[in-house]
C-alpha cells in the first residue's frame, strides 16, 4: 500500500475521525448524565439497600458452664468442648463444584458413620446454602484427624466446625442425685445443678458487627462471661463408700421375696455434726448423670404411674409392680418418662416417710427442756397403753417393766414415749417439733425438697392419739433430711445449722466470689439436754437395740428406728438407723434408710444397722477420727480382712499374705506402750519407772517430775 | 491537562512524536485500574485464595508484559505488520475453533478461554480476534481503494469480519465480543469511505432492530432464550432481583450508593462478595461506590484524553494504512469503554465486557497494549510539520 490508488485514500479522512470522536464523546457525556440520574434519584434507597444487604455478623460465644467439684477439688461435673460439624454448600460447590468430591471423600474416611451420598444430594440441591449441621457434639478427638487433613489438603472446603460445650459428669452414677443434671439448652434439673443454675449458667458473650459513622464496618467482641465453679461439701471419697455400701445392701437383697431390688430404696445422709456440711447423700436405685434417659436403671424398681385428677391436678401412684424387661417393653414414652422422672428424684429430700423410733429422742429432749420430766424419771411398760379408745401396743409385747428414762430410750419403748408425750402437752410438743423443723423445709440448697406441712398435725388439731403416736415417730411424715439436721443438733449441743452441700462459689479464675459459712439458725436445746441425749444415745449402742451398729474400735451414739407403712395391717416397714460418732463428741453423723427391704420379715432394724456400721467402719479412719475403744481380736480379724477385700479390689494379692497382715497390724492395732504396764505408785497414784523410779502420768506417760519436762507449768 | 505534543529532535535530525498526553493518559488508566483491581478483589482474593494480592499480582504481571510488548511494537515500524495481516486473520479463527477442543477452558459457565500452558493465564481468542480484524481491515481497505465505496466492495468488505462475528458468537457463544469485532470493522470502513449515507442508515435500521427486539420481548414475554431473559431483566432488574438481575442491581446499589463524592477509596460494601465479578466487568460500579461521581469522571475524562490524543495520531499519520490502524484501536478501546460503562449503568441490556486497561484479565490487556504500540509506532512515523 505504499502507493494508494488515488489522492483521497492517501490519508484517511479527518473530518470522519473528528466525528467518531464527537460520537464517542457524547457516548461519554451521555453515560455521565445517566450515572448523576442514578445517584440523584436513588442515592438513599440505594445505600439503604446496601447496608440491609450487609448480616453484620452477629454471633453467639457460647459460655462455659461452671464445674461443680467436691471438698477435695475433684471434678463432679464439668463441661466439654464439643463440635457441631456444619456443611457450606456455597463454598464447597465453589470453582465449579471442583471441592465437592475431594471434600467428601475426606468426610467418609474420618467419618465413617456419615451418609456421604445425602450430603452430596444436598449440596448438589441446594448450592447457596451456607448452613446445614450434618453432625452434633463430636469431641475434638473424633474431628482430629479431619482437621489434620484439611490444613494439608486446600481442596477440602465448606466444612465448619461450631463450637459448643457438653456437659459431663466425670463420676458417673456418683452423687447423681445431689448434682443433678442439665437439659440440652443448659437449665439444671435436679440436684445442685437446679438449685445454683444461675451461678453455674455463664453469660453468652457475642460478636457484633456495626457501621460506624463513616460507614466502615466495624466488629465488637463482647466476650461470654464462663459460669462459676460451685464447691460442694460432698467427699466423693465419702460418697463412693455411701453408695458401695447401699449398692452391696442391694446386692445382698436383691430378688430375695419377689423380684426386684433390695428394698424399694435406700438412703442415707453423712453430715458433719458441727456445721451441717453435707458429706455424702445418696439413695439407691440410682441413675448414671452421662445416660440420664437409659431405662435399663429402670430395672428392678417399683413402677409408678400418674393418675389424674378432676382438677388438672395428678398423683403419682405405686402401681405395685416391680420393672422387668417384658414390663419395661411394655411402656409407652410417658410411662418411661413418669417412671424416670421418679427416679431421678433425690431419696433423701424428696421423699416423705414415718420416722419410727428415731424420733424418741425429739420427745424425750422436749420433754426435758420444758422440765415436764427429769433425767432421773422412771416409767412402767406393761406392753400396751390405753390411749382414749386405743390400746397402744410397744413393740415389746411383753412390757419392759419399769425402767429408766435412759432405758426407755435404749430399749426404745413406746409406752414410755407415750407417758412423757402425755406429760408434756400437745402444745410444748408440737413446739418443739416446729423447733426441729419438722413440717418446714430445712432450705437446704438442693432442688425439689419435699414440703411436709400437711403431713403433720398442729397442737390445735391434735387429739390424745395422735399425742401419744407423734411420741414414737409414727403417723405423722418427714424427710430424711428434716430427721438428720434435727438429729444433728440433738447432739452437739443444740445448735440447729441450716445443712447446706455448697461451701464455696469462685469464678472461672478461682476468686472467690461466695463464702458460704455454717449458719446456726437457732438453738433447739440447751447444752446439758443436749449431753442427756448422746448420753442415752450412746446406752441405746452399749446395752440397747443399737448395739450391732458399734464399728470396731469407736464409740458412737444411735437411735434405731422401725415404722409400720400404710396400710397399718400390711407387713411393710420402713427401717432405719441414725449414728454418730465418737459418741462423746459427736462429730460425723451417719442416717441410713431401708424402705421395704425385700425380705419376708421387714421390719428387723438390722438391714439399716448394718449398713451404717459398714459405713462408719470406713468412713471414720478416712477422716481423722481417732479410735476411742480397744479392738478385740475378733474386730482386728474383721478390720483385717476389709482391708485386704478392700486392697484387692484395686490390685493383686501379694504372694505372702501374712507379710500383708504383720506389716498392716502396728496400724490396725495400738499396741500399749511400755509405761502402760509400770506398777503403781500407791502414794500418788502416778505410775512408776521401775528403772529410774521416775514418776508418770497414767494417761499420757509423760514425766510428772518437773525436771524433766520441757514444758513451763 | 497538558495536550501540547512535545517534540523531540534526535542528533540524525529525525523527528519522533512522543505524546505525553497519550502516555499519562495511559498509565494512569493502568495505575488506577490496579489500584481499584486490588481494592475490588482483595476481599475475594482474600476469601477463595487466601491471598489478598492475588489478582493484582496477575494484573501487574499482564501489564508488565503487556507495557514491553507495547514499546518492542512501537519500535517496529507499523507496516512490518501488512504481511501478517492475513495470516493474523487465519490464526484467530483456529483459536475460535481450538476452544471446542479439549484446549478450550470453560469459566462462568462459557466455554470461550484456551489454555496456554502457563497456569493461571487463559487466552481468549476473541481478544486475538479483535486484534486480527484491525490489521486486516487496515490492510483490506488500502488495497481496495476507492472501490470501497461502491456497495459491491463495501460488502466485500464485510465478509470477513461477518464470518468472525458469527464465528465467535455461536463457537464461543460470546456475542458481546463478536459485536465490538463488527463495531471495529463497520467503524473502520466508516472513516474510509468518503460518505455517511449509508451508515447513517445502516444506525438506523440497527437501532430499528433493537427496538423492535425490545419491544417483542416487553409485550410478548418469550420464554427460553437467555438473551431474550436478559432484555427483559434490563428492562425491569428488580423483576428478577435474585437471579438474573441480581448482578445489575447490585452495580446499580453500588454506584447509588457512592454518591457524589463516594465512600472513600477502598471503602466499597457491595464488592464483600455482593457484587459478582466486582474486579472484572463490574469494576467501575466499585469506582463508583468508592470515588463517586468524580472518580466516574476522571476515568471517562481519561478515556477522552486518550482518544483525543489517537484522533491527532491518525489524523496526522504518514499514511492511509497508519491512519486506519489507529482508528481500529480507537474504535476498539472506546466501544468498549462506552459499552461497559453503559453495561454498568444498566442503560443497555448485561453482557460481558470489560472496561479496557482497568478490568481485571491479562489476554485483553496484553492486546490492548500491543494495540498501542502500533498506535505509537504510527506516531514515531509522524513527520515533524511547522
Amino acid at each position: 500500500m505504499r502507493k494508494p490508488k488515488n489522492k483521497k485514500f492517501r490519508f484517511v479522512s479527518q473530518k470522519k475521525v473528528l466525528v467518531l470522536f464527537f460520537l464517542v464523546l457524547a457516548a461519554f457525556i451521555f453515560l455521565f448524565a445517566r450515572i448523576v440520574w442514578l445517584i440523584k434519584n436513588n442515592e438513599t434507597e440505594y445505600q439503604k439497600q446496601v447496608l440491609s444487604q450487609r448480616s453484620y455478623d452477629s454471633k453467639t460465644l457460647p459460655a462455659r458452664r461452671g464445674d461443680i467439684v467436691d471438698a477435695k477439688g475433684v471434678k463432679l461435673a464439668t463441661c466439654e468442648k464439643v463440635y457441631n460439624m456444619v456443611v457450606d454448600a456455597s463454598v464447597m460447590t465453589t470453582k465449579d463444584g471442583k471441592y465437592i468430591e475431594t471434600t467428601l471423600s475426606a468426610l467418609q474416611q474420618c467419618f465413617p458413620q456419615l451418609d456421604v451420598a445425602e450430603i452430596r444430594t444436598f449440596v448438589k440441591q441446594n448450592p447457596s446454602n451456607q448452613w446445614h449441621v450434618v453432625l452434633k457434639k463430636l469431641t475434638y478427638d473424633q474431628i482430629y484427624d479431619f482437621r489434620v487433613m484439611q490444613g494439608e489438603n486446600k481442596d477440602i472446603k465448606g466444612i465448619w466446625f461450631e463450637e459448643e460445650f457438653r456437659r459431663i459428669y466425670p463420676g458417673g452414677s456418683l452423687a447423681a442425685d445431689v448434682i443433678g443434671f442439665t437439659r440440652s439448652d443448659n437449665q439444671g434439673l435436679y440436684g445442685l445443678e437446679e438449685f445454683y443454675n444461675k451461678e453455674l449458667n455463664g453469660v453468652d458473650g457475642r460478636t457484633y458487627g456495626y457501621l460506624d459513622d463513616d460507614l466502615n464496618l466495624q466488629k465488637t467482641v463482647k466476650p461470654a462471661v464462663d459460669g462459676y465453679t460451685v464447691h460442694s461439701t460432698i467427699d466423693s471419697n465419702i460418697q463412693s463408700i455411701v453408695e458401695r455400701c447401699l449398692y452391696d445392701f442391694n446386692e445382698a437383697h436383691k430378688n430375695h421375696n419377689h423380684y426386684g431390688d433390695g428394698a424399694e430404696n435406700l438412703g442415707c445422709i453423712v453430715m458433719e455434726v458441727n456445721t451441717g456440711n453435707i458429706l455424702a447423700m445418696a439413695s439407691y436405685p440410682t441413675f448414671n448423670l452421662n445416660d440420664t434417659k437409659n431405662t435399663s436403671a429402670l430395672l428392678g424398681g417399683v413402677q409408678v404411674a400418674q393418675v389424674d385428677k378432676e382438677n388438672g391436678y395428678f398423683e403419682i401412684k405405686k402401681t405395685g409392680k416391680y420393672i422387668d424387661q417384658e414390663l419395661l417393653d411394655s411402656m409407652t414414652d410417658d410411662e418411661i418418662l413418669t417412671n424416670l422422672n421418679y427416679l431421678w428424684k433425690n431419696y433423701c429430700i424428696a421423699s416423705s416417710y414415718e420416722p419410727g423410733s428415731t424420733f424418741k429422742p425429739f420427745t424425750v429432749a422436749a420433754a426435758l427442756e420444758t422440765d415436764s420430766i427429769s433425767p432421773d424419771s422412771y416409767y412402767e411398760c406393761l406392753g400396751s397403753w390405753q390411749v382414749g379408745p386405743h390400746n397402744i401396743h410397744c413393740h415389746n409385747r411383753y412390757g419392759d417393766g419399769v425402767i429408766s428414762l435412759k432405758s426407755a430410750v435404749a430399749q426404745s419403748c413406746n409406752v414410755a414415749m407415750m407417758k412423757i408425750a402425755t406429760t408434756m402437752g400437745a402444745e410444748k410438743f408440737s413446739k418443739f417439733q416446729q423447733a426441729f423443723n419438722f413440717g418446714l423445709k430445712t432450705n437446704v440448697d438442693l432442688a425439689g425438697e419435699a414440703r411436709t406441712a400437711d403431713f403433720l398435725r398442729s397442737a390445735s388439731e391434735m387429739d390424745a392419739s395422735d399425742l401419744a403416736t407423734y411420741s414414737f415417730g409414727q403417723n405423722f411424715n418427714v424427710t430424711m433430711i428434716q430427721l438428720a439436721t434435727g438429729f444433728c443438733s440433738l447432739i452437739n449441743g443444740g445448735y440447729y445449722y441450716e445443712p447446706h452441700m455448697v461451701s464455696k462459689i469462685t469464678n472461672s479464675s478461682g476468686v472467690t466470689v461466695k463464702n458460704i459459712e455454717p449458719r446456726i439458725l437457732k438453738q433447739t436445746i440447751s447444752a446439758s439436754t443436749s449431753e442427756l441425749i448422746r448420753e442415752y444415745c450412746k446406752a441405746v449402742v452399749t446395752e440397747g437395740t443399737g448395739k450391732a451398729a458399734r464399728p470396731a474400735g469407736y464409740m458412737i451414739g444411735g437411735k434405731t428406728g422401725t415404722a409400720q407403712t400404710y396400710p397399718r395391717d400390711g407387713n411393710d416397714f420402713v427401717v432405719s438407723f441414725v449414728g454418730f460418732a465418737p459418741a462423746d463428741d459427736p462429730q460425723v453423723l451417719v442416717y441410713v434408710v431401708v424402705d421395704r427391704v425385700n425380705e419376708a420379715k421387714q421390719d428387723n432394724v438390722g438391714y439399716a444397722r448394718e449398713i451404717v456400721r459398714n459405713i462408719f467402719t470406713e468412713v471414720l479412719p478416712y477422716m481423722n477420727i481417732f479410735m476411742t475403744e480397744e479392738l478385740s481380736a475378733k474386730e482386728i480379724k474383721e478390720l483385717e480382712d476389709r482391708q485386704l477385700a478392700n486392697t484387692l479390689k484395686y490390685g493383686k494379692a501379694l504372694e505372702n499374705p501374712d507379710e500383708t497382715q504383720s506389716d498392716d497390724t502396728p496400724d490396725m492395732q495400738e499396741k500399749d506402750p511400755a509405761w502402760k504396764s509400770f506398777p503403781k505408785d500407791p502414794a500418788t497414784g502416778y505410775l512408776k519407772d521401775p528403772n529410774t523410779g521416775e514418776l508418770l502420768d497414767p494417761d499420757t506417760g509423760d514425766p510428772i517430775n518437773g525436771t524433766h519436762s520441757a514444758l513451763d507449768f | 491537562m497538558a495536550t501540547e505534543s512535545v517534540v523531540e529532535r534526535t542528533k540524525e535530525n529525525i523527528q519522533h512524536h512522543t505524546d505525553v498526553s497519550l502516555w499519562f493518559a495511559l498509565l494512569f488508566l493502568l495505575g488506577f485500574g490496579m489500584v481499584m483491581i486490588y481494592s475490588a478483589s482483595s476481599y475475594t482474593a482474600f476469601a477463595e485464595h487466601s491471598d489478598q494480592m492475588y489478582y493484582l499480582k496477575r494484573q501487574a504481571i499482564a501489564v508488565g508484559l503487556g507495557l514491553i510488548a507495547m514499546l518492542v511494537v512501537s519500535r517496529i515500524p507499523y507496516h512490518f505488520w501488512e504481511r501478517f495481516a492475513l495470516l493474523g486473520l487465519m490464526l484467530s479463527t483456529i483459536l475460535i475453533l481450538l476452544v471446542k477442543t479439549s484446549l478450550g477452558v470453560e469459566s462462568h459457565g462459557a466455554r470461550r478461554w484456551l489454555k496456554t500452558g502457563i497456569p493461571g493465564f487463559n487466552l481468549q481468542p476473541a481478544e486475538v480476534a479483535k486484534v486480527a480484524i484491525i490489521l486486516f481491515l487496515s490492510v483490506m481497505i488500502c488495497k481496495m481503494g476507492a472501490s470501497i465505496v461502491k456497495f459491491k466492495g463495501f460488502m466485500l468488505m464485510m465478509i470477513p469480519p461477518a464470518i468472525l462475528f458469527l464465528l465467535i458468537w455461536k463457537v464461543t457463544d460470546n456475542l458481546s465480543s463478536a459485536l465490538i469485532v463488527m463495531a471495529i470493522a463497520v467503524i473502520l470502513v466508516f472513516v474510509a469511505s468518503p460518505d455517511y449515507k449509508k451508515f447513517v442508515l445502516l444506525a438506523l435500521l440497527a437501532i430499528a432492530g433493537a427496538v423492535a427486539i425490545v419491544l417483542i420481548v416487553k409485550y410478548t414475554n418469550p420464554q427460553g432464550s437467555f438473551r431474550l431473559s436478559r432484555i427483559r431483566v434490563w428492562l425491569d432488574p428488580e423483576s428478577d432481583p435474585d437471579d438474573k438481575g441480581f448482578q445489575t442491581l447490585q452495580a446499580l446499589y453500588a454506584i447509588g450508593s457512592g454518591g457524589v463524592w463516594g465512600k472513600g477509596l477502598g471503602q466499597s460494601m457491595q464488592k464483600l462478595s455482593f457484587l459478582p465479578e466486582s474486579q472484572n466487568d463490574m469494576i467501575f460500579s466499585i469506582i463508583c461506590e468508592e470515588l463517586g461521581v468524580f472518580g466516574a469522571a476522571a476515568i471517562m475524562l481519561m478515556f477522552v484524553v486518550l482518544i483525543w490524543r489517537m484522533m491527532i495520531i491518525a489524523n496526522n499519520a504518514p499514511d492511509l494504512f497508519g491512519g486506519l490502524l489507529v482508528t481500529g484501536v480507537i474504535a476498539h478501546i472506546a466501544v468498549q469503554a462506552v459499552l461497559n460503562i453503559a453495561v454498568v449503568t444498566n442503560t443497555i441490556p448485561n453482557t460481558g465486557i470489560s472496561l479496557p486497561f482497568i478490568s481485571y484479565g491479562g489476554s485483553s490487556v496484553i492486546f490492548l497494549l500491543v494495540e498501542m504500540g502500533w498506535v505509537m509506532s504510527v506516531a514515531r512515523g509522524i513527520e515533524y510539520r511547522n
